[in-house]
């Protein structure tokens, strides 16, 4: 088993990020190196200046959805911005990584309650794909992914919700510390707590999900983190 | 489908794949933020017209042999084999799309639907299978553009016949003629539509604001575009910027027609001329005073369609409105926010397919009819052939109980000598 549990927590980590990052970087040479539209513009009218900045607001904001789809909406912003929290969460399990401490806080960012608005939007998202016409338009894709991302979530949201609620102690930031900052050095350590503790399968079962939706990034619909704001350019001129 | 025709089709997928191209196939999250979008949806409550499933249906084709997912795991996308149903499918999604993108401003993401649909349409210039009619108006304007001569007579004769119309709208200096074709150093080239309504009312405004203009050998509506064949569009476009480089003007005047409008003012590149739209022309002769209309008129109550291409897509918004706050006291707008327009239901070539799809075209758009309606006017403007046709068809079949006319039309009849 401690075999298994270190060929997802050290091997299969590179991998999903070696395939993240050479599959992104690929994906998006090909779209950028496209030739460029013959149009002058593919803009709606009326402009409004300067085209950049409303470029920005459409892709943070999706003010087009908060006017059509207003509670789809709330959760769209809920889990962008509970997303956002948790990578911050993430990046500072990597020693010395302190930027966002100019606010004194615990790790992670949220209390637990960032683990649980993702994981509730998570499941308004898969319901509402649910019923008609969502239904109708959904692809498995859609599924796969906010299956994977919420058991991903799901698993590391429990670890949280263990230790800040219910005073869980066996296994916390400064064992993940230890492993995630010995990775990005390239010299794998991996503690004894996250092999030998009551969430020691959780654990790996969190980066298990995790690299499956890391290594699958590249090749989904999820590329619209990259792709949304110069599309967002284009519409706005 | 033999592997040759698949193979020959996929190139032609091929070459539609520009960066834009890919960012539509590559980023819809299929969120459903389009459903209200489409007229077609909103009047008929059929799912296949809904923005995202129209995209799909080429996406899954672009997932299937531009995708790894197409071999490694076609199920995750759904990837599809492209065959002759698949051609149908294309077919349906779209000719049942007019083009109007208004889709696009709903999508969180800005996906253009019209984009999308062009390879469908290509696909099917590719198979042999678009609409025989519209592929045969787009040959013949491409023929136009290599034999001139062949036409020019007879195109003569027929503008010559037009003459005393214009002059009866607008009586120019002695000497001059009313219609004035083919005249080098000219400083605006008038693109027309094949037909006097197009003509008449915009000869007689530029000889009121004593224009220095000249009419073009060529009808401006482009069926390239409207068929989805780019080879086409291009050498259609290339008539009239070949003419208007000959002729040396400074600027090329589209008639009322939304799409040869864009085409014109969206794809001819850098040219050593500007182009206009003839509504865009008769606010600046008004503003400049060059022309002075009668504000009284019109005794009725008036409300403009803003065709698709000319505003949300080709950014002729004010224009109008200048006009017809010049023309009438009692104008009244359709819509507060021009992006939101309902489309009339006839862009993309449907209402030059006629006949073929005027069922569709009647029970696509009750929307546009409410809200035609609910504005109360008398007379309903517009400044795009199609969009003409298309509301004249509505306004039969609903009994909307308006006059549809074209505004360069009412602009005429106001004239003040």
């Amino acid at each position: 088993m401690k075999t298994i549990y270190y060929l997802i927590l050290v091997p299969m980590v590179y991998l999903a990020f070696l395939v993240f990052i050479v599959g992104t970087i690929a994906k998006l040479a090909k779209i950028f190196g496209s030739p460029k539209n013959p149009s002058s513009t593919l803009q709606i009218y009326p402009q409004k200046n300067p085209p950049w900045f409303w470029a920005l607001a459409d892709s943070f904001l999706m003010p087009s959805v908060r006017r059509h789809k207003p509670l789809h909406w709330v959760f769209l912003m809920a889990f962008h911005i509970a997303l956002l929290l948790l990578i911050i969460g993430h990046l500072e399990l990597f020693e010395g990584f302190n930027v966002f401490q100019f606010i004194p806080h615990e790790l992670f960012l949220g209390k637990g309650f960032v683990g649980l608005v993702l994981s509730l939007t998570l499941l308004f998202f898969l319901f509402r794909r649910f019923a008609s016409p969502v239904r109708d338009l959904s692809i498995p894709e859609d599924y796969y992914l906010l299956i994977l991302l919420f058991l991903t979530v799901l698993f590391g949201a429990q670890m949280d919700w263990a230790r800040r609620w219910y005073s869980y102690g066996e296994l916390g930031p400064g064992d993940y510390k230890t492993y995630l900052t010995s990775l990005l050095y390239f010299k794998p350590q991996v503690p004894g707590a996250v092999y030998n503790t009551g969430h020691s399968f959780m654990l790996v079962l969190h980066v298990f999900f995790a690299n499956l939706f890391i290594l699958l990034f590249p090749f989904s619909k999820i590329m619209h983190s990259f792709l949304t704001i110069p599309m967002n350019k284009l519409r706005r001129g | 489908m033999d592997e040759k025709t698949r193979d020959d089709l996929l190139k032609l997928f091929q070459s539609k794949l520009n960066e834009a191209m890919r960012f539509y196939l590559e980023t819809c999250s299929r969120c459903g933020t389009c459903t209200e979008a489409c007229h077609a949806y909103q009047s008929m409550g059929q799912v296949r017209y809904i923005s995202a499933y129209r995209h799909e249906i080429v996406r899954r084709i672009y997932k299937k042999y531009f995708k790894g997912q197409g071999k490694a795991f076609p199920a995750w996308g759904e990837s599809k084999e492209l065959t002759e149903m698949a051609l149908q499918e294309l077919s349906e999604a779209a000719y049942s799309c007019t083009g109007c993108r208004r889709c696009m401003v709903y999508c969180p993401h800005g996906i253009d639907t019209q984009m999308l649909m062009s390879i469908a349409k290509l696909l099917l210039v590719g198979s042999g299978t678009e609409p025989e009619i519209l592929s045969m108006l787009a040959d013949t304007s491409v023929e136009k553009g290599k034999s001139l001569e062949l036409y020019k007579e007879g195109f003569l004769t027929g503008i010559k016949n037009l003459e005393a119309q214009v002059v009866e709208k607008w009586k120019g200096e002695a000497g001059r003629t009313p219609i004035p074709v083919d005249v080098e150093g000219a400083d605006l080239l008038y693109v027309a539509l094949a037909g006097a309504h197009s003509i008449i009312p915009a000869a007689a405004i530029f000889n009121a604001a004593g224009e220095n203009w000249t009419l073009s050998f060529f009808e401006a509506v482009n069926f390239g575009a409207f068929v989805g064949d780019p080879t086409r569009t291009k050498l259609i476009l290339e008539r009239i910027i070949n003419e208007a480089r000959r002729l040396k003007v400074k600027e090329v005047c589209i008639c009322e027609c939304g799409t040869a409008f864009r085409v014109m003012k969206q794809q001819s590149g850098k040219q050593p001329f500007t182009v206009s739209s003839i509504t865009e022309v008769h606010a600046r002769y008004l503003r400049e005073g060059r022309i002075r209309v009668d504000k009284n008129k019109s005794k009725e109550t008036i409300t403009y369609h803003d065709p698709c291409q000319m505003a949300r897509n080709g950014g002729v918004i004010d224009e109008p409105r200048y006009i017809l706050n010049q023309l009438t006291s009692r104008f009244i707008d359709m819509t507060d926010d021009v992006r939101y327009n309902w489309c009339c239901g006839g862009g993309g070539g449907l209402v030059a397919l006629g006949e073929d799809t005027l069922d569709f075209r009647l029970k696509s758009v009750s929307v546009k009819v409410d809200q035609v309606k609910k504005t109360g006017a008398k007379i309903l403007t517009t400044a795009c052939e199609n969009c003409h046709t298309q509301l004249s068809d509505l306004n039969d079949h609903y009994q909307m109980g308006v006059e549809v006319k074209f505004l360069s039309s009412l602009v005429a009849d106001a004239l003040i000598h």
